[in-house]
């Protein structure tokens, strides 16, 4: 535990990091509120049962263009423990870069086959699974040239945990001018998938992502 | 074993949840505290309040796409933990937690004034995530609460407190006080907030 809190970092090249992040030091808790700083998320959480199959909109419906995927990993805490029946909240753009997201203005091609949205839950271990199509990169900053590289957003709630993180691809010439990859140094590694077998799953790849939600919040209760 | 501990798992970065959080996953049961689902009988007992606000950025523009969680007391004061699991003050028809996703930067909650628990003020702890950062978290607190002058997060902030208290309106929305709250991210103004990573 440090005497001081953290200035957060302003990812290069990022106008809405520039925009939106403070640029006060953060305060310290004091420990008499400590535990008010600890939300819990109530298990009411809602999905569809083929909601873990991101490469088609329905099970009736084909698959979505580009390369099918399966991404499998478990949820714990920093001491280890699994974050168990938590909610994961998955969503990425198509194999062209676009999200099906009414707020995506970039023109790029939409796919009637990919909703990239789905929701799936942790097992009593803190396992998880889906499957999803390998996202596209998209140019973030045309004036400079700068590309979002390849990347699934992620969100995990279960108990005191929370996280919001993205899963990244390993090799991607655009991970390293990434203003949030450069924010995170060397740690960036952690937030990369690794490849692994696909074994009998009807997917053309397949990525380990385990998930560790970090600082007090999460162990608070434990 | 606590997270400081040598042999801790190293943790995943957060992130920014970037521009497009799906709309998708709204669940409107969350922007409305007081009700736990539509069609239900169960109401949260206590005093009806709406919270409404702004996020805005460095240059006071709205922070559109912004998610807003709200974490609070019930109407006595106990919050529902795994640490108040067998509470008789649990309300069984509140949770205590709130999100939305505002597509304009504008929010409103509707929820009920939480109680004060011991030694503190009646307040509400809000995360925001947003394009361009990762996870930010301060703590509101409410005008005309006498607790004020003595809450330790209050007191922690020095000048800065009158930054955490939400306004009385004076109006009424759907017979609920509403209560003002602006967020600035960052710049003139900015609104305190608190790590918990580093404490
Ligand atoms: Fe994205």
């Amino acid at each position: 535990m440090s005497t001081e809190g953290r200035i957060l970092g302003i990812g290069p090249t990022d106008n809405t990091s520039d925009q939106r992040t403070p640029r006060e030091r953060l305060r310290l808790i004091p420990a008499a509120a400590r535990e008010s700083f600890v939300p819990v998320v109530p298990a009411r959480f809602r999905a569809s049962p083929h909601e873990w199959d991101m490469t088609r909109t329905a099970p009736d419906r084909p698959r979505a263009q580009g390369v099918p995927i399966e991404v499998t990993g478990t949820v714990r805490t920093q001491s280890g423990a699994p974050v168990r029946h938590a909610l994961l909240e998955v969503w990425s753009a198509n194999h062209f870069g676009r999200y099906r997201h009414i707020e995506d203005q970039s023109g790029l091609e939409l796919d009637d086959n990919h909703l990239g949205m789905g929701r799936v839950f942790t097992d009593a271990d803190g396992a998880y699974r889906f499957w999803a199509i390998s996202p596209g990169a998209y140019l973030a900053r045309p004036d400079i040239g700068r590309w979002r590289p390849k990347h699934i957003h992620l969100s995990v709630s279960g108990g005191a945990s929370r996280l919001i993180t993205q899963m990244y691809f390993p090799d991607e010439p655009n991970n390293a001018a990434d203003p949030m990859a450069i924010l995170m140094g060397d740690a960036f590694s952690r937030n990369v998938g690794k490849p692994r077998d696909v074994g009998g799953a009807d997917v053309e790849e397949a990525y380990d992502f385990d998930i560790v939600v970090g600082g007090r919040n999460a162990t608070f209760f434990e | 074993m606590s997270p400081d501990a040598k042999n801790a798992l190293p943790a995943t970065n957060e992130d920014t949840c970037g521009p497009y959080f799906p709309i998708y996953f709204r669940e409107p049961a969350l922007e409305d505290l007081t009700r736990v689902d539509a069609g239900v009988v169960g109401q949260a007992s206590g005093t009806p309040i709406v919270l409404r606000g702004r996020v805005l950025d460095r240059h006071g523009d709205l922070a559109h796409g912004a998610i807003l969680e709200l974490w609070q007391a019930n109407a006595k004061g106990v919050y529902r933990t795994p640490a108040h699991g067998d509470d008789a003050d649990i309300d069984p028809w509140f949770d205590g937690f709130g999100r939305l996703r505002t597509a304009s930067g504008a929010y409103e909650f509707r929820t009920i004034m939480p109680g004060a628990a011991a030694g503190r003020a009646p307040n509400i702890t809000v995360t925001i995530f947003s394009d361009g950062i990762s996870r930010i978290v301060t703590q509101l607190f409410f005008e005309g609460q006498g607790a004020n002058a003595t809450d330790p997060v209050l007191l922690a902030v020095g000048d800065d407190a009158p930054r955490l208290i939400a306004r009385h309106d004076g109006r009424t929305a759907n017979g609920a006080e509403v209560y003002l709250f602006d967020i600035v991210m960052a710049g003139d103004g900015e609104t305190p907030f608190f790590d918990d990573l580093e404490s």
